[in-house]
């Protein structure tokens, strides 16, 4: 605990977590980046200098040389309480951005408002020079070159979907890897190379190329070790304090072994996971890398502490400085992505629970030890993913509960009975789905297989609707944009609006595809990723880089699914008052949407008190499972790369927000620009009424086997998480698992919430509280009530 | 009255604190006792209600005309203003605001359709240890149809619980008794005086109902706590003693709380007990150590 504390207070924080919400910056007076941050150009410089060597050489070659140079090259520290080493740039309070992607996005942040403090006046030369070199070549401009006509078009942010190129996610074989060391990977790709000298395969140049640049880079990888084990000897040499000189020799000992050979201990095998952890950051700017951690840490640990190696307090120390890692990890994306995510968020997962290849439930003392490290630390990363079961135990449940009530709102939960299936579905052999890992926010992949895991980009649901309602044809320009569905005069029932939606989520799905599939190949061509390939199952034994080929299966592409509560509800309103109560036509309310409601306040109010998902109420839960199953089923027409479908996921993040100011006003009464709902799952924000146990019911209408991975955000006030609540929760969580939903996160609300609503009662009119004994709107408190609510709800959290 | 639907003001899924477990809560509308702390007043009358939500009106006018006897006025000083003692709770307004200004509080329903409510939640009742309970008002005034439902709840396996204030005949207790597995039983105040200077009511009957359904069915005993009122020492030992004697599993208190405040003029009415307080919470820790020295389970505010 004290540990925690103070490493709480050491750790450099990049960013203040702040949604910008689109192009907008209406949240721009608090900032983006902390002022003692700044962007660290040396990835940069390096990369830059070894390109300009390596001019003519095969682009594999090139990358695996310009990661290799930044890591025999980039200057690194040791600082004075730490046990894990590593860091993406040369001074703590460094960011980074990957030049190799994009310049421009860069060279606008340090020249404008939010981002002037990031560099000084030198550097802002320097970086100006080294976008001089990457004009043209950077992987954005590679695309801007390429993309012409309908790619072109349909490549820019419109508002119904945002492509995103930037997302690679996959997680390694950390198993075999800690297993072997990767001398043992040298050796396999050298004597691949043998091979090949012998049989002559027909793509030898490819072949040999590739495991070449496997050779530099995890020779590489070693070296960086090794530096840190140089540094920590130096240092040891004239450190007075023993305690300090202690942890340097402790460093020097494990970095000059690992990653080479597997790991003699836990400190070790952590110290390995996180060296590989943070090159693939270096080799390609993604986020949201993944680790089943309690499954894999797990044997060492146990290990050590059955040879008396290790205590458990001196794992939970280690955990927590693995923390701080996690934490420092941050890049800067572009002022867009960074809307989308919320300022500089790497989105790490760590994974816990769940079963083994042969089925068994993987809980171990390590599962306990990483939630009480998120207890203790409570860091908005790694985000946390427990995997649930029917053989979970209780206790697991139980320390999950006790973690949400910190109110760092994970764990969230995976319910293996709905996703273990739906992964078989998708083609995973079973062996292999229960090994599923989380990446990310929510994604599922496969450990250690060959899964270039691609988010295609966020796709609003609504929007398809809305075109739906236009003929695909831009009211205020005239132009055809989406699919040219029928005149809506002619539809007879809210089926065919449907059906017209339908045929828009088929376009749109294609058009988003089209862009994919060009660019992954324009990718494969120009940003191989050797060290990745070499990490994971596959690369090095067929000789093949991992873009040239895939883990066979549809767990790769997919699109984020924004807002399909909101054209559920929007069908329903549409049934309901248009063909139903009969109360306007259909190009009536078009129109009226058009102008934003006005004048119409009343039919507003009529599609509002229209029914809505999430209330157990067939009449719109049934259209919700309607429009789910058949999106699903639509977009798995459309092929990626390799033949296999396209698929939606409920994964959105803040998107949900950030992309709604580009939806105009939708026949489910919400009005222009107006949030959606908040995950694929989620009814629309108050529009549930009959509290949690009915929004599960209604979620459960929905057949996660003939959809995704779904999401559900799920508010409650702490009072529901105190300890004699514990029955409660558990079997809530029971119910939840039985019902096979896909994944639930809860929300704890906390104080601020509650104040803001005694603030502005208007803007929380919908917010629910129970005080002993009854419900009521917290608007309708009395002054009093609301201070003992607030007054208590501080109590149980603390 | 309806002989074959009972008269309710709400269904609340997700109750947690009604009882073990996830529950849903039935509260039966209707009420004998006039407790002045009560914080659902919509709950006392036998008949439906009109309750207001200021915050949610828009202006508009339309309840304006929608009122024959001409309770409703439009000004621009105070807006829309009910004029309640015209009021004759027709309902006839709560179809007119289409923004949820003027609702209906209180609606009449069959068995069949109230235990299909229910139903919907059986799964959390399994894995959480819940059920459903009968709530009020006072539900012993409608036993007949509470009798039925709770028959039809134990008849698909479910946990039940009635709360009860205990004011009614014997007759009915016992016939609703007979479908229970659980009673919350609501004690006020053990001196009869005090109980019905506060509620309208002596508790000879309640009292004699609660010896009796405790050698009949496991017990909870609730009571709210109101500083000044019943939370002096020496009435904690009492219904200590009380609970020790009769056998019930657990006492809670239910410190007072200002539900009720914020709800009369909702109805039209004026709260009757503006100066109550919950006791300190020292003081609500001492009467539970009080009681768990005792050796009987407490809990505080469910
Ligand atoms: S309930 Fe009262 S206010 Fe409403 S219409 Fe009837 S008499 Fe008028
Ligand atoms: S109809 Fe409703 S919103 Fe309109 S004035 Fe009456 S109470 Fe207010």
């Amino acid at each position: 605990m004290e540990l925690a504390e103070d490493l709480r207070s050491k750790f450099v924080s990049k960013a203040v977590r702040n949604v910008q919400r689109g192009y907008t910056e209406d949240d721009k007076s608090r900032g983006l980046f902390r002022p003692e941050v700044k962007l660290d150009i040396q990835r940069s410089r390096l990369m830059t200098e070894s390109f300009k060597q390596t001019d003519g050489q095969a682009m594999v070659i090139r990358r695996a040389k310009a990661l290799a140079h930044v890591l025999d090259n980039m200057g690194i520290f040791i600082r004075d309480w730490e046990r894990i080493v590593g860091y993406q740039t040369s001074e703590p309070e460094g960011i980074y951005h990957p030049i190799d992607m994009n310049w421009k996005s860069v060279n606008r942040l340090v020249n404008s408002e939010a981002g002037k403090t990031l560099l000084n006046e030198a550097e802002k030369k320097e970086l100006e020079e080294i976008c001089e070199y990457w004009k043209g070549k950077s992987m954005s401009d590679r695309q801007q070159e390429m993309f012409s006509g309908d790619l072109a078009k349909y490549w820019k942010y419109e508002g119904t979907f945002l492509w995103t190129h930037w997302s690679e996610l996959g997680i390694p074989d950390y198993e075999t890897l800690l297993h072997e060391g990767l001398d043992a990977r040298i050796k396999r790709a050298e004597e691949r190379l043998e091979e090949i000298d012998k049989t002559i395969p027909r793509d030898y140049i490819d072949q040999k190329e590739f495991l070449q640049s496997v050779i530099i880079v995890l020779k590489a990888v070693i070296n960086f070790s090794k530096r840190y084990a140089v540094l920590a000897t130096d240092m040891a040499a004239v450190e007075k304090d023993p305690e300090r000189k202690g942890r340097l020799e402790e460093i020097a000992h494990t970095c000059s072994w690992i990653p080479a050979h597997s790991p003699r201990s836990f400190l070790e095998a952590v110290q390995f996971f996180y060296f590989i952890h943070l090159i693939r950051y270096l080799e390609y700017s993604t986020l949201g890398i993944g680790l089943r951690l309690d499954y894999i840490l797990g044997p060492y640990y146990e290990k050590d502490i059955q040879t008396g190696k290790l205590r458990k307090e001196e794992a939970l120390e280690t955990l927590q400085l693995l923390w701080v890692k996690f934490l420092e990890l941050g890049l800067v994306y572009s002022p867009l992505v960074t809307s989308v995510y919320g300022g500089v968020a790497s989105l790490q997962a760590i994974t816990l629970g769940g079963r083994d290849k042969e089925g068994r439930d993987v809980t171990n003392d390590l599962t306990y030890l990483a939630l009480e490290t998120a207890r203790t630390m409570r860091t908005i990363e790694p985000s946390i993913a427990l995997r649930i079961h029917k053989d979970t135990p209780d206790e697991l449940l139980s320390a999950a509960m006790d973690t949400i009530r910190t109110g760092i709102g994970y764990p969230s939960f995976f319910n293996d009975e709905a996703l273990i299936p739906l992964l078989e579905k998708w083609g995973v052999p079973p062996e292999d789905a229960k090994m599923y890992g989380v990446s990310g926010c929510v994604y599922m992949e496969i450990p250690g297989k060959n899964i270039t895991r691609r988010v295609l980009g966020y796709f609003v649901l609504a929007k398809c609707l809305w075109w739906a309602l236009h003929q695909g044809i831009n009211p205020k320009t005239g132009e055809q944009w989406g699919a040219k569905t029928p005149d809506p005069a002619t539809f007879k029932s809210w089926e065919d609006v449907l059906e017209a939606y339908l045929t828009q989520v088929k376009f749109f799905t294609t058009k988003m595809t089209e862009v994919e599939n060009t660019c992954r190949d324009l990718y494969a061509k120009y940003c191989p990723k050797p060290f990745y390939s070499a990490i994971v199952e596959g690369c090095i034994e067929q000789g093949k880089e991992c873009k040239q080929w895939i883990y066979p299966s549809m767990v790769h592409d997919f699109a984020m699914v924004i807002a399909g509560t909101n054209v559920a509800d929007s069908l329903t309103a549409i049934r309901k008052v248009v063909f139903e109560d009969k109360l306007v036509t259909l190009p009536e309310l078009a129109a009226v949407m058009d102008k934003n409601w006005e004048g119409r306040e009343d039919l507003r109010q009529a599609c509002i008190n229209a029914p809505k998902y999430g209330n157990d109420d067939d009449y719109a839960d049934l259209i919700a499972r309607e429009v789910h199953h058949r999106t699903e089923a639509v977009m798995e027409t459309v092929k990626d790369r390799f033949g296999y479908g396209i698929r939606g996921d409920g994964s959105a993040v803040s998107a949900t927000y950030g992309l709604a100011a580009d939806t105009p006003a939708t026949p489910d009464g919400r009005m222009d620009g107006g949030p959606f709902a908040d995950s694929t799952l989620a009814p629309q924000p108050g529009m549930d009424k009959k509290g949690p146990t009915a929004v599960l019911n209604s979620c459960a209408k929905i057949d996660t086997l003939q959809t995704y991975n779904h999401l559900l955000n799920q508010k409650f006030l702490p009072q529901f998480l105190t300890d004699d609540m514990k029955p409660v929760f558990l079997g809530y969580l029971k119910t939840w698992r039985d019902k096979k939903i896909s994944h639930i996160q809860f929300n704890v609300v906390d104080k601020h919430t509650l104040i803001a609503a005694q603030e502005y009662p208007e803007k929380y009119r919908d917010l629910i509280v129970r005080v002993a004994g009854f419900s009521a709107y917290f608007a309708d408190l009395s002054k009093g009530l609301q201070d003992h609510i607030i007054a208590r709800t501080e109590q149980s959290l603390s | 009255m309806n002989n074959h639907k009972g008269l309710i003001f709400d269904i609340q899924r997700f109750s947690i604190h009604d009882g073990p477990g996830i529950r849903t809560t039935v509260f039966m509308k209707g009420c004998p006792l006039r407790c002045l702390w009560c914080s659902n007043p919509e709950s006392q009358d036998f008949f439906p209600n009109l309750m207001v939500r200021d915050i949610n009106c828009k202006g508009c006018g339309a309840c304006v005309n929608a009122c024959p006897q001409g309770a409703i006025t439009m000004t621009q000083a105070e807006g829309r203003k009910i004029e309640w003692s015209r009021c004759d709770q027709c309902l006839l307004c709560t179809g007119a605001c289409i923004y949820h200004s003027l609702n209906r509080r209180g609606s009449y329903m069959e068995v069949p359709d109230i235990v299909q409510e229910i139903r919907k939640d059986e799964g959390f009742y399994r894995n959480s240890g819940g059920g459903v309970t009968v709530s009020g008002g006072e539900a012993l005034w409608q036993s007949e149809i509470v009798a039925q439902l709770l028959a039809a709840c134990k008849a698909e396996g479910m946990h039940t619980a009635l709360d009860t204030t205990g004011h009614s005949s014997w007759e009915k207790l016992a016939s609703v008794l007979n479908f229970t597995d659980l009673v919350l039983f609501d004690v006020k105040h053990l001196d009869s005086g005090a109980h019905r200077r506060a509620t309208g009511v002596g508790n000879e009957q309640i009292l004699e109902n609660l010896v009796k359904a405790a050698k009949k069915k496991r017990i909870w005993i609730r009571m709210p706590l109101i500083a000044g009122f019943n939370d002096s020492e020496a009435h904690i030992q009492e219904l200590t003693a009380l609970a020790k004697r009769n056998g019930a599993e657990k006492i809670s208190l239910l410190p007072y709380h200002e539900g009720g405040k914020a709800k009369s003029p909702q109805l039209g009415r004026i709260y009757p007990y503006p100066d109550a307080v919950a006791p300190a919470e020292n003081h609500i820790h001492r009467l539970k150590d009080i009681m768990e020295k005792e050796g009987i389970v407490v809990s505080i505010g469910s």
